[in-house]
């Protein structure tokens, strides 16, 4: 059942003429992990960016469900409907990882009674302790804002995950911790994990792999 | 109520920016409170003063406008005011109060007057040269501490009078006993058989007398303890002298055009004693318009530089403001957030303000109001050098305001919350419309 379908979506950006992304059509489905792979300036982020809902594309649909982007709150599916990991983290810097998941989650309107209990827990889960969890973002590293940026993701329970290039600043432990949050949020939670990346170790945990080239999705091969 | 929360810890984690910001606030609130403490105090005093005062209306005589239409034949000899037309004069709205007095010349045969030489005789155009003057409803050296009552009471109705120690001992008169006084008759109306009126009034009262005598000319009716003074209806026929207070200056124009309906002539010019007023109210009126001036310069610059200095701190913040967006916080959460944490800069600044401006505003005042006093005294001694016989240096005699004792009032605290939100409001919205420019897909991917 797919719970993410792109209808011949093409996007440009304001005051070009010039098509970015050129009729990509896909569905997405819960329980598993897309990698969305290609060379840079190949649409990857914009495609991302769209399914996020930070922006609407120019033509076709993109359906949650069955509901239009264009036609919905995004502000309201961006807080409640997906979870976004970053590459470039995109935390709240002067504030500690604690509060950037309870903000998120009061954001989303959580009815968890005790977010603050509720947001350590989930830190935990992704390999942040409490100590950690209590100390200002930017005073984390790299691999532990990630791993923060993935709770933050979590923190209101959304149907579909977004990752761009959520190991690209990691080293190869971390990025394998990360992966392996990633894989499990798919095949244990039914979570529909959707993954931009270079990387072939990421395309690896894929259960599809989704090709793309000069704003046109190429290929749907099978991963693992 | 999460919104409040988190713009209650931004408020914290931005201190430093934010000390920059309230640091101005502060200043801009400690500033409008010391001005509107010193303006609202001010306001009072000249109201009350006004109130209790008014400002004096004088009606003279232009010679030279009597002169240029004499030439051209539109005035005659012997224009003057009427008895009725004084008392008509004094019914008007635009007056806080008048004073209708009158004055007659009068002699005594059985009382000597003070300086009196010889017997009475004929003089100055009359049958019988008067020796002293009755004054009708002339009560203002009682007011101002030139004269006191020492014996007796006041006069209240007609005939009776109060009169000098010094005239009392010369005469042996007491309270309670009754003197004949006469009026005076020119020489032509005597000579055909006029006489003049008399008076039998009764002593009510016996005064000290403090005021100066002024240029007797070797008159015995221009000492002041000479004057006998009662009720005006005392002397109905007796020339009028009318004193008319406006509610304020600025009434002079419409009060002239009701004197000029009610048959006041040209020749006569209708001014207000202005000088008077600002020799009192002037140095306080002088320093309300300091630091009110001041107050909007500081208002007006304080307020661009606070919208500037918002500016930026929202570009500044154009991340975090992008994050916000992304996480799905709607832009009239983020600005109403970015709004209250203003506010609560901004109270913060006023509770210190409005104490460290109330500590100030006593001692600046005092500083302001001496300086202007200096500067009217100043205006003052050159107005009024060389005029002192025109009776216009009953000036020196009221006292400036020299002291104002500056209050908080509700008023003022209302004035000075609705500024502070104002001006918080200027600042919140300059940087809440910068918020619908940050589209959240741009600023996250400028920082990418």
């Amino acid at each position: 059942m797919s719970i993410l379908t792109l209808n011949n979506v093409s996007y440009r950006y304001d005051g070009t003429k010039k098509n970015v992304l050129k009729g990509v059509s896909a569905s997405f489905e819960a329980g598993k992990v897309y990698a969305i792979v290609g060379k840079s300036g190949s649409g990857k982020s914009t495609l991302l960016s769209l399914i996020a809902g930070l922006d609407v594309c120019t033509d076709g649909k993109i359906l949650y469900g069955e509901k239009d982007l264009k036609e919905i709150d995004r502000d309201s599916y961006r807080a409640k409907g997906i979870g976004v990991v970053f590459q470039a983290f995109n935390l709240i810097t002067n504030s500690t990882a604690i509060d950037n998941i309870v903000l998120s989650m009061q954001i989303s309107g959580s009815n968890e009674r005790d977010k603050k209990s509720f947001a350590y827990g989930l830190l935990e889960r992704v390999g942040i302790d409490k100590e950690t969890a209590d100390r200002k973002v930017l005073k984390l590293s790299g691999g532990e804002q990630q791993r923060v940026g993935i709770a933050r993701a979590l923190a209101h329970n959304p149907n579909i995950i977004i990752a761009d290039e959520p190991t690209g600043n990691l080293d190869t432990d971390t990025e394998n911790d990360v992966l392996k949050i990633l894989s499990s949020l798919a095949h244990d939670e039914g979570k529909c994990v959707i993954i931009v990346t270079h990387s072939k170790k990421v395309s690896s945990i894929a259960d599809e792999v989704l090709g793309m080239k000069d704003g046109k999705l190429t290929s749907v091969n099978q991963g693992k | 109520m999460y919104i409040i929360q988190n713009a209650l810890k931004n408020v914290v984690r931005n201190k430093g920016r934010n000390i920059l910001l309230g640091s101005i606030i502060f200043a801009i609130i400690a500033t409008t409170v010391v001005a509107l403490m010193i303006t609202n105090t001010s306001d009072r005093i000249i109201d009350e003063y006004r109130g209790q005062f008014g400002i004096e209306v004088t009606i003279e005589r232009n010679t030279q406008t009597f002169v240029d239409m004499r030439q051209r034949g539109e005035a005659a000899m012997g224009i003057n005011i009427t008895n009725e037309q004084f008392i008509a004069f004094a019914d008007s709205d635009l007056l806080q109060r008048s004073v209708i007095m009158n004055s007659a010349m009068i002699y005594s045969e059985t009382v000597t007057a003070i300086g009196q030489t010889g017997e009475l005789a004929a003089g100055h155009g009359f049958a019988i040269a008067p020796t002293m003057q009755m004054h009708g409803n002339n009560w203002e050296d009682f007011t101002n501490g030139h004269r006191v009552l020492v014996v007796g009471e006041m006069p209240v109705r007609v005939n009776e009078v109060v009169i000098s120690e010094e005239l009392a001992e010369l005469n042996d008169i007491s309270v309670g006993d009754t003197i004949r006084l006469y009026g005076t008759v020119m020489e032509p109306a005597a000579a055909m058989g006029f006489t003049p009126p008399v008076y039998d009034l009764v002593v009510t009262g016996i005064y000290f007398c403090a005021a100066e005598s002024v240029g007797t000319w070797g008159s015995t009716t221009m000492i002041r303890q000479n004057e006998v003074l009662t009720v005006a209806d005392t002397m109905p026929g007796a020339a009028i002298i009318a004193r008319y207070y406006l509610r304020h200056p600025s009434y002079i124009d419409a009060f002239e055009q009701e004197l000029r309906e009610k048959g006041l002539h040209p020749i006569f010019d209708v001014n207000t004693d202005e000088h008077l007023f600002n020799a009192i109210v002037g140095p306080v009126e002088g320093m309300r318009g300091i630091v009110m001036t001041f107050m909007f310069v500081v208002l007006i610059l304080g307020a661009i530089i606070l919208i500037l200095l918002s500016s930026i701190a929202i570009r500044e913040r154009k991340y975090e403001i992008g994050v916000l967006r992304a996480m799905g916080m709607k832009k009239v959460k983020v600005a109403l957030g970015l709004w209250f944490e203003m506010v609560t800069i901004t109270a913060i600044c006023l509770a210190i303000g409005i104490f460290v401006g109330s500590l100030v505003a006593q001692p600046i005042s005092t500083e302001l109001l001496a300086q202007q006093q200096e500067t009217a005294q100043n205006i003052q001694d050159q107005f009024f050098a060389g005029r002192e016989i025109a009776g216009l240096s009953r000036v020196v005699n009221d006292d400036p305001i020299t002291e104002i004792n500056l209050t908080l009032g509700i008023d003022t605290m209302l004035q000075i919350i609705l500024i502070s939100l104002l001006l918080a409001s200027a600042a919140g919205i300059a940087a809440i419309s910068k918020i619908t420019k940050y589209e959240p897909i741009k600023i996250l991917m400028e920082r990418n």
